[in-house]
């Protein structure tokens, strides 16, 4: 156990280039979330002494905090395979679904010369963040069934809708949500060291919601899902901003008050200190 | 130096923001209007989502409104009865103005009529302003003396009302339907409403030039108030961290501003103003008349 954990904590320096600034000066010290009996755990001599689960997989940090300076944050995964990675052995396929909500899209028309909102189609358990990376595209190491049984990868995501139900609207949806880098699909390939240890780091950007995520590691063979395991990542609002935002929702008159005095407040102040003449 | 604005939920640039909030905060010190309908395209330009753009807008509007109220005030340029009449009026408009805000926002259609708000009143307002200060440019030279004010059907109204500071003796039904329509106007664009109620106060109700500043000032600061506690309550969508940026330049460009625009003459101020004015408008239009970039958008519940 000790040994992984260390060498686990050798990868993650050396992955420094990749920008794990954050990691390095916090090498992974928690425990793994599930306990596997993996006796010497790199032992490819005996690939039976693990039957349990050949996957073990790990997050650097288990929060984002947004904060009032917040300009973005990212989720590395790490962790390793009993079994050969890479060409002619297993493949990692890891999703990050974070919080849902229900959004609508409207698409514009031209009326008297001039563009206004039109139709709209209303799509429910939208999540506000999707993430897919794999060793491989998951396409091409999955069976398609089972790819959307998973729902692995943009097109396996299904919703709820109602309103205008023209396919442009899905797609619409997507390529938006790709835009705003909320939604990713194979940005980054899952990186494997020694055939054995991989890791990969999901970017976040500023506009990510706030919520508890699902961190979903697959370890897939022969068209197999073979092992499976799930860790929680949460990003919450902390400091000020978070201060700021349960204020306005839970008590929004107050809030509005607040609002008022500290604006005349600042402006009583600038007058007071930047009079001229 | 990235902030995120919690209730915009989004990362932007504070420097970029205090220098908007400079550059609007000095064409108002210059102009004697809060700043809100140069501020709000703004916004919305940044990516800023309609409604916070249009609450916090009015909010920075107040704040920097307060700054100019006070100094005014020294000078016994508030006429309070005026003011009241005004604000009553105005805090029953922002309220209806705010409902149908709400109601334009589950349609989906907020930022098209926010568009053709603005559009309509700065474009007719712009016009009005220009030819009104180029005829008075003209005018100068001649020297044509006037009446204090022009009386028509107005002044036989009904519940006269003695304005001692403005040194009127008229019925409150004119300056109540203009803080109604002002009110509302400034729900809706989320702007004080001083570029449209000087020119009001001044050609529909006949006030001095003098009072005017100062009380369209306590007017503002009162309907922008009540907007920002109204869209705190019902859509949630202040922003102070945006506020309070924007009102750290704003506040210092508005005495800069004012320091310049006493060395302009009131109808070459008007001029710029209305022209000013014009080219927003004309922004706007085009705007709305160009292909969008994308036909599509996303919006949550």
């Amino acid at each position: 156990m000790r040994r992984l954990l260390l060498l686990l904590g050798l990868l993650v320096v050396g992955a420094g280039p990749l920008g794990a600034q954050t990691t390095l000066t916090q090498p992974p010290s928690g425990q793994p979330r599930i306990a596997v009996p993996l006796e010497p755990p790199l032992a490819p001599a005996r690939p039976a002494a693990a039957p349990e689960s050949p996957l073990i997989a790990h997050l650097s940090q288990q929060s984002a905090e947004i904060s009032t300076t917040f300009a973005g944050s990212s989720i590395f995964v790490f962790g390793s395979s009993a079994v050969p990675l890479g060409l002619d052995g297993a493949d990692v396929v890891v999703v990050v679904r974070g919080p849902t909500d229900a959004v609508t899209v409207r698409r514009k028309v031209r009326i008297l010369g001039m563009w206004f909102n039109g139709p709209s189609s209303r799509f429910e358990n939208v999540p506000g963040f999707y993430g897919v990376a794999g060793t491989m595209p998951a396409w091409h190491v999955l069976p398609e069934e089972l790819r959307r049984q998973y729902g692995i990868g943009l097109d396996a995501l299904e919703f709820q809708r109602s309103g205008a139900s023209s396919g442009n609207f899905r797609q619409a949806l997507e390529d938006l949500r790709r835009e705003q880098q909320l939604w990713l699909e194979d940005s980054a390939p899952v990186r494997v060291e020694a055939g054995r240890l991989f890791y990969v780091r999901l970017p976040l950007p500023a506009t990510v919601p706030a919520g508890d995520y699902a961190v979903e590691v697959m370890l897939v063979r022969n068209r197999q899902v073979i092992a499976h395991q799930e860790l929680p990542f949460v990003v919450e609002r902390v400091g000020t901003a978070a201060t700021i935002a349960d204020v306005s929702r839970g008590q929004p008159l107050l809030y509005g008050v607040l609002c008022v005095l500290l604006a005349g407040f600042a402006g009583w102040l600038g007058s007071v200190l930047f009079r001229r003449g | 130096m990235q902030v995120y604005l919690p209730i915009a939920e989004m990362s932007v640039n504070a420097f970029l923001l205090i220098g908007i909030g400079f550059g609007v905060g000095w064409l108002s010190g210059l102009f004697g209007v809060g700043g809100g309908f140069l501020l709000t395209p703004s916004l919305l330009l940044l990516g800023v989502p309609a409604p916070v753009a249009v609450a916090s807008g009015a909010n920075q509007v107040l704040g920097a409104s307060v700054s100019g109220l006070i100094a005014q005030w020294r000078r016994g340029n508030v006429d309070w009865a005026m003011g009241v009449v005004l604000v009553v009026g105005g805090l029953i408009g922002s309220a209806i103005g705010t409902q149908f805000f709400a109601w334009l926002r589950s349609l989906g259609l907020v930022d098209a009529v926010v568009a053709i708000f603005y559009i309509v009143v700065l474009g007719s307002l712009g016009s009005l302003m220009v030819m009104e200060s180029v005829r008075a440019i003209l005018r100068r030279r001649a020297a044509v003396p006037r009446r204090l004010h022009q009386h028509f059907w107005m002044h036989g109204l009904p519940l006269k009302v003695r304005f001692r500071k403005s040194r009127l003796f008229i019925s409150v039904i004119p300056p109540a339907v203009v803080g109604v329509l002002i009110g509302l106007l400034s729900a809706v664009m989320g702007v004080g409403g001083g570029f449209m109620l000087v020119p009001a106060m001044i050609y529909l109700i006949g006030m001095p030039t003098s009072v005017v500043i100062g009380t369209s000032l306590f007017q503002i600061v009162c309907v922008t108030a009540g907007v920002t506690v109204l869209a705190a309550v019902q859509m949630g969508s202040v922003d102070i961290v945006l506020t309070l940026l924007l009102l750290v330049g704003g506040v210092v460009g508005a005495q800069f501003g004012a320091a310049l625009g006493g060395r302009l003459r009131g109808e070459e101020t008007r001029f710029l103003l209305g022209a000013l004015v014009l080219g927003v408008a004309a922004l706007l239009g085009w705007g709305l008349i160009q292909a969008p970039e994308r036909l599509f958008s996303l919006t949550f519940d």
